[in-house]
């Protein structure tokens, strides 16, 4: 219970100073009292200025909401995604499903759309689509008969996210405008502000966070073997194909929103299966609260590194997360994990 | 009313016959040991009585229920298994792996009420892990981690038990250990025991019956000394043997003849 409080003080902080972070000064206690005061039914007596309000809530409050919802997420999909897979190095990109969102949301920005409203809309709708296509065509190459084995899905998942990127790579080469915008895309810069991204991503993450959680004993089960989780009772193929879909459903609207970003998905949970221990039932709602305020805390440094011009914060992670996963790996090889 | 019957079973691996028309029943409270060479169809016979192979032909019916109708979790209520030890599952602790034996009687979020406690508590005091409770599988010896198993299959609370090869990482006293306390469970528990183990001898000492599997048949199937004859061991295993009665118990010892 200490490590939830902790990482969620945590958590609360990082928000906290993700608002109160950029190229204008606002003070903590403004931001607390601009955010109090817009809450239903409270009245503060306003010693701020309006532009401060209007920076607070439509600019850099949506955009904290939008980078912590998308931190928990991925790192809560990919907690499931480690315990389904047994596999410490499972996350979004192993089964393909972040690389073909990627390719959809590259396809979507490759055509000329009439207006820019649409480019809002479809983007993530084509980042879904692709991810969804993916999510099939992995699944039914990885199929023997009617199991899934684990090898075939992530040779599966690891063949088909490369085609993916490939295609994805095809269409930027070809592709004359919006390519930087795709590039941006693609190092997790999002494409978009204010409240909207994050109203549409908010089902999505609610939902399917929601119902991982509930799936933490059967993946504590798991750790012992498909076949020994089905002698104790767990109906291990229905358990694979949910998690599967809700997992990648999570990540693909968490990629829709604000691109492509690694290694959240994958440090996060290994961070915390550290300090709290394998126990997945635990493991999935820390992971959900760390890898909010994770990749909050990458956004800012992101925002903070290049001032006033800003990082896309998938190179933030990938920067500070490849040491990290190494020393990760340093402490595996002296203790077991799995 | 038998709690294990199986009849006429039979059981393929991509299309190969692994076992051929196999009939037997185990009753509440008896020990069937399962024999056979290397490959003979041990471990396939008791992966497909735990519902992780599917049935190519015949009927399996456990309590008087054909298996095939049972759901994942009513299955585990009827049938627990001791699987060879294979290392998995190293980073939780002994307590919470035994815990993981109630998942049929706990709903999805796997939060145990008093009485799985209970359960896991004369569990893992019965396999002698009162004292390991704590400790994580990963830094347990073998012979510890294959008593886990045992509690673990034991917390499930079932009326039947299926071992494969449960003494191949024990020293001799955990072996004696182990198989006396497997026969105890039938006997006082009334469990339904099958004891799939190369170790002839042990079977001797701890079957009622004993089943020869060979090349997927039942070859021999009766008390310990009508099945452990020179005869069925020679035919059975091409290898040599003397058959002596224990000078204790009467029943039979296997002793190998040098060429």
């Amino acid at each position: 219970m200490r490590l939830f409080s902790l990482t969620f003080a945590v958590l609360l902080a990082a928000l906290i100073l993700s608002v109160v972070l950029g190229a204008v000064w606002i003070s903590p206690v403004s931001v607390l009292q601009i955010i109090t005061d817009a809450l239903p039914g409270v009245e503060l007596s306003e010693v701020w200025s309006a532009a401060h309000a209007a920076i607070v809530l439509d600019i850099r409050l949506p955009h904290a909401i939008l980078i912590a919802l998308t931190g928990a997420a991925l790192a809560g999909s990919g907690a499931a995604y480690q315990g389904l897979f047994r596999n410490p190095l499972a996350d979004p990109y192993l089964i393909g499903v972040a690389s073909g969102a990627g390719l959809g949301a590259v396809a979507a920005m490759a055509i000329h759309w009439p207006t820019e409203l649409w480019n809002l809309y479809l983007i993530p709708a084509a980042a879904f689509l692709g991810a969804m296509l993916t999510i099939w065509l992995v699944y039914q190459l990885a199929k023997v008969r009617n199991i899934v084995p684990l090898t075939t899905l992530i040779l599966a998942g690891v063949a088909v996210g490369s085609f993916a990127s490939a295609l994805t790579s095809f269409l930027m080469l070809r592709s004359d405008a919006q390519i930087y915008r795709a590039i941006s895309f693609l190092l997790g810069g999002s494409p978009l502000t204010g409240w909207d991204p994050v109203l549409a991503v908010l089902p999505y993450v609610i939902l399917g966070l929601g119902s991982l959680i509930f799936f933490g004993h059967p993946l504590n089960v798991l750790q012992f073997g498909e076949e020994q989780a089905k002698q104790m009772g767990v109906s291990v193929e229905r358990v694979k194909i949910y998690v599967i879909v809700i997992a990648s459903l999570t990540t693909a609207a968490a990629v829709a929103f604000s691109g492509v970003i690694g290694f959240v998905g994958l440090i996060v949970p290994h961070l915390f299966r550290l300090l709290g221990g394998p126990d997945y039932r635990k493991l999935i709602p820390l992971s959900i609260i760390g890898g909010a305020a994770a990749l909050l805390l990458a956004d800012m440094l992101a925002r903070v590194l290049l001032a006033p011009s800003s990082l896309p914060v998938g190179i933030v992670t990938a920067l500070a997360g490849a040491p990290f996963f190494l020393w990760i790996l340093r402490r595996a090889k002296r203790e077991v994990f799995w | 009313m038998k709690s294990v019957q199986v009849k006429e079973l039979c059981l393929a691996y991509d299309g190969f016959q692994v076992v051929k028309g196999v009939d037997f029943t185990v009753a509440p409270g008896e020990v069937l040991g399962l024999i056979g060479p290397n490959g003979a169809g041990k471990s396939t016979l008791i992966r497909a009585l735990s519902g992780v192979l599917p049935i190519q032909s015949g009927e399996v019916w456990v309590d008087g229920t054909d298996l095939g109708t049972l759901s994942d979790s009513q299955r585990a209520r009827l049938i627990a298994v001791v699987p060879q030890a294979e290392p998995l599952g190293g980073a939780y602790t002994v307590r919470q792996a035994v815990m993981m034996g109630r998942t049929p009687y706990m709903n999805w979020m796997g939060n145990p009420g008093p009485r799985d406690q209970a359960f896991v508590k004369r569990a893992l005091e019965f396999a002698s892990l009162a004292d390991l409770a704590g400790r994580r599988i990963a830094e347990l010896s073998g012979g510890e981690q294959q008593r886990v198993l045992l509690a673990r299959a034991l917390a499930q609370d079932t009326p039947i038990l299926l071992l494969d090869e449960p003494t191949s990482h024990l020293d001799l006293q955990h072996q004696i250990n182990l198989l006396s306390l497997v026969r105890r469970l039938a006997k006082e528990n009334h469990l339904a025991v099958l004891l799939a183990m190369h170790d002839l001898n042990g079977v001797s000492l701890c079957a009622d019956r004993v089943a020869l599997l060979v090349d997927g048949r039942l070859v021999a199937l009766g008390a310990p000394d009508e099945v452990l004859t020179a005869e069925n061991i020679a035919a059975a295993y091409r290898a040599q043997v003397e058959i002596i009665a224990h000078p204790r118990y009467g029943t039979p010892l296997v002793l190998p003849l040098q060429d």
